[in-house]
């Protein structure tokens, strides 16, 4: 008979029960949808740059653990909250305690199973999917990554499965110990926000401070290294917390008094929930924003890694085409290119040596990256302006005067790519018109030229490195595996970052869904104590669309807040690897849309959900 | 002879569907009401108290039949101009309150003039003016948690009256409240009423409470059964409606 009252009540509340289930299936997914990467140890040392990717998993594993915990545990408490006015109804009409506890047990062990057979479900579906497209958009085909992952599977359930037992047990053990009469008066009580005003004035203190002196570590990361990064952590992390405990409620009380803000239309019941939800959201807030900028930040370092890549090879080579020898085809090719400016070079190749004519490369003396010295511009473009008075020159000239110059052997080798690779051991050699006409070779010539981005022109830079590989294997007789140009340094550098940026967008986005679905859950789990209040509202006169409205202001603020500080700890944070990156800004307008993405969806997401629940019933 | 301020004609109110298991909870009910009256509803648990006060108040709609609440007929709107109309024509005060507890007294009082997109220049007269009539001016900035059950009352009261609304419609208003706080609670009613001409319709089971009315029609099986009017004495109309109420009682065991 208990059964089925159990059952039939479920479904009363099924609402409340959805909710539920939808935040225990994303903590699964996600988590599943995190180890089966976590757990490929095979696929994580062979594709990652940094020789420690394992172990920043495992720490990321302890994090997201951690997270699920408290996550799990709320959330069966919340299965209990929703249940305990029942029992304890049932308990006065003459059901045994031991009864109702071991109906409490499997009530949560029931639904613990059903999200978990849900989420496994969902989990596979989504690292499909999010791999799937996260290597397509990366240009990365990472072998040996598996969606359908068996020991990330045998891991989740394991997790899961323990974790389930555990809050089945306490929730049990909290029915056991509370009287009849506790349960039966159990009932949300919404208390109202008071807060001290000299809290408030300390915390908000204490909060502005703390996270100034962790932006002042971060900022200026170059002085103070691994100590800096080590008080920014802790200072922003607790000045994070005081924010939302203290900064945030005198903000939304500031915007409270404001008479003509407050007293129109629905704003004062808008901010009075606010206020009242911040109240009781504190924590979470606070662990919100941290993840987010924890989740925003890897996927903003790893993609600035990424375009950095482009960036480094532009520092080292003033010039994206070099072609040896260009066909008629080639040339017509290139026309398509619209060079900035480009320049032809003549040369005879001999057993020996490779000579340049010395009055083409003064006519038109190609430029090169220099090497300035300073740590905030390493390398500038400029033009070669070294005299070439002598009749000759050579790399292996035993008198310093005919030696080639610093800045045209590095014209020759960065630029016109004259180094071993094309030529093979052979002397370079810059000579005048005269001693070139005596050098008994047909005359050939290397067209070097630059584009506006060299990005736009991928194919055709790749296939020019080709037809630069077969002149190069007619010379030494050997095909080389690269070339050396602009574009042959650029996929390397990107093949060899794109396993770690990969990771790093993998585990941001893991992040950034686990946090927001933490939000909606903490939000949801408390609207039905928020139902008397709307219908109230309704009673009196209110239309539903300014109730509806409403709803989206006050959880539109309650999402703003985290997202906005999360932001700007990100902004701040990323300016950390400006001593190791060239700019750690570019494109960072990538992570942001994908976290947008993830978190707008979230709040509209959240906000249908709430109305459901809050909203009554329109005839 | 001035226009009645609410005036119900034949109105039915039928549960369930028309075949199987209806249920008429109001059988051709009539009656008005006119601006500056006190009016008491009352009768036995289940007669239909409750559903006559849901369809005046226009949470619920009637079968058939006609209500004209200053003027205009209710049981023709729509959803949102039924909203409109509650939040300017009428006022509520509920069994239990019905404050917003996450907003303090003063806000709470303000709500329904906020609604209406009154300037905030002009609200906080109006609230202190109205919580002055209430006697409740020294908890405004409490919240409604940190104030009694009266003091709460009052506050709904207020909230009820603070837009000046054609009707007030009171259900139950001291069900919750201890004879002490019920009897100040309907003194304040019956004084708003006489000296500030409110017209107020109250739905009670408490003969006490039904005392302070100057006229209670009682409905029986969702029909009008009976219609007094109190005279002069208070003590006196109390015992003709305890006596009314014994009618019922004899009706039950007969």
């Amino acid at each position: 008979m208990l059964w089925k009252l159990l059952t039939s009540s479920m479904k009363k509340m099924w609402k409340d029960y959805i909710v539920l289930l939808f935040g225990l299936t994303v903590s699964i997914a996600i988590f599943y949808m995190f180890q089966t990467l976590a757990q490929n140890k095979a696929f994580l040392e062979a594709n990652a740059l940094i020789g420690s990717i394992v172990f920043v998993f495992h720490v990321g594993t302890f994090i997201l653990a951690f997270v699920t915990i408290f996550y799990i545990f709320y959330a069966t408490s919340f299965i209990l909250s929703l249940r305990q006015k029942e029992l304890g109804m049932y308990m006065t009409l003459g059901a045994k305690k031991g009864k109702v506890t071991q109906m409490m047990f499997f009530e949560t062990l029931l639904i613990g199973f059903i999200s978990l057979v849900i989420g496994l479900i969902v989990g596979v579906g989504l690292a499909e999917v999010i791999a799937g497209l996260l290597m397509k958009q990366l240009g990365f085909n990472g072998g040996g990554f598996e969606a359908f992952y068996s020991s990330s599977l045998i891991t989740t359930v394991i997790f899961y499965a323990i974790l389930f037992l555990l809050t089945a047990a306490v929730n049990a053990v909290k029915v056991a110990s509370k009287s009849v009469l506790d349960l039966v008066r159990a009932s949300q009580q919404a208390d109202p926000v008071v807060t001290k005003g000299w809290k408030i004035f300390f915390g908000t203190l204490f909060s502005i401070i703390l996270i100034a002196i962790g932006y002042y570590a971060m900022i200026n990361m170059g002085t103070f290294m691994q100590v800096g990064v080590i008080v920014a952590a802790i200072t922003v992390t607790l000045g994070t917390y005081f924010f939302f405990m203290a900064l945030l409620p005198f903000i939304v009380k500031r915007l409270k008094s404001i008479r003509s803000l407050n007293e129109k239309g629905l704003n004062a019941f808008t901010f009075s929930q606010l206020q009242f939800r911040i109240s009781q959201l504190t924590k979470v807030l606070g662990t919100v924003t941290m993840l987010i900028a924890l989740g925003l930040g890897a996927m903003a370092a790893g993609l600035s890694f990424y375009h950095n890549i482009a960036i480094q090879t532009s520092m080292i080579y003033a010039n994206d085409v070099a072609v040896y020898e260009p066909t008629e085809e080639q040339l017509a090719e290139m026309d398509s290119l619209e060079f900035l400016e480009r320049n032809n070079y003549s040369y005879k190749v001999t057993d020996e040596g490779v000579y340049f004519l010395k009055d083409d490369l003064l006519n038109n003396p190609p430029l090169i990256q220099k090497f300035t010295g300073d740590i905030d511009q390493l390398t500038e473009t400029a033009r070669v302006d070294d005299p070439l008075d002598q009749a000759e020159y050579s790399d292996t000239a035993t008198n310093e005067e005919q030696m080639i110059s610093d800045d045209w052997s590095t014209a020759l080798r960065n630029e016109l790519l004259a180094t071993f690779r094309i030529f093979g051991d052979r002397t370079l050699y810059i000579v005048n018109q005269e001693k070139f006409g005596q050098i008994e070779s047909e005359v050939a010539s290397v067209m070097v030229g630059r584009v506006e981005n060299f990005l736009d022109h991928e194919d055709t830079l790749a296939a020019i490195d080709e037809h630069n590989k077969e002149i190069a294997s007619g010379y030494t007789g050997s095909t080389p595996d690269m070339i050396g140009s602009k574009y042959d340094n650029y996929t390397s550098l990107k093949a060899l970052a794109n396993g770690t940026i990969f990771m790093g967008l993998f585990l941001g986005i893991a992040f950034l869904m686990m946090m927001a679905s933490v939000l909606m859950f903490k939000l949801l789990s408390s609207a039905s104590a928020d139902t008397h209040r709307y219908q109230m509202l309704r009673k009196i006169g209110v239309r539903r669309s300014k109730l509806s409205a409403s709803i989206y202001k006050e959880l539109f603020l309650v999402f703003l807040f985290p997202s906005l500080l999360g932001f700007v700890h990100v902004i701040v944070g990323m300016e950390m690897f400006s001593i190791i990156l060239i700019e750690p800004f570019t494109k960072i307008w990538i992570p942001v849309t994908i976290f947008l993405v993830i978190y707008v969806s979230y709040y509209l997401l959240t906000v249908q959900m709430y109305k459901r629940i809050v909203l009554p019933k329109e005839k | 002879m001035t226009k009645p301020v609410v005036h119900v004609d034949h109105v039915e109110k039928i549960f369930g569907k028309k075949s199987e298991n209806s249920f008429k909870a109001l059988d051709g009910v009539s009656f008005d009401i006119y601006p500056g009256e006190f009016v008491g509803i009352m009768g036995p648990s289940g007669a239909g108290k409750t559903t006559l006060l849901n369809v005046v108040s226009t949470l619920d709609n009637a079968t058939s039949g006609k209500i004209e609440i200053a003027g205009k007929d209710i049981t023709m709107m729509k959803q949102n101009e039924l909203a409109d109309f509650r939040s300017s024509e009428l006022g509520f005060i509920f069994q239990d309150f019905n404050l917003l507890e996450t907003l303090t007294i003063y806000e709470n009082i303000a709500l329904p003039l906020s609604l209406q997109g009154v300037s905030s220049r002009k609200i906080k007269p109006l609230v202190h003016q109205v919580a002055e009539k209430l006697g409740i001016k020294a908890i405004l900035a409490k919240y409604p948690v940190a104030v009694s059950g009266g003091q709460k009352q009052r506050a709904a009261a207020a909230r009820a009256l603070v837009h000046e609304p054609a009707i007030i419609l009171a259900d139950e208003p001291t069900g919750a409240l201890d004879s002490k706080n019920a009897r100040s609670l309907m003194e304040t009613l019956e004084h708003l009423n006489s000296h500030h001409e409110v017209s107020i319709m109250l739905v009670t089971h408490d003969p006490l409470s039904a005392s302070y009315c100057e006229r209670i029609l009682f409905i029986q099986d969702g029909a009008l059964y009976k219609e007094i009017h109190r005279l002069d004495d208070q003590a006196e109309f109390h015992q003709q409606i305890l006596n009314v109420l014994a009618e019922f009682t004899s009706l039950d065991r007969s």
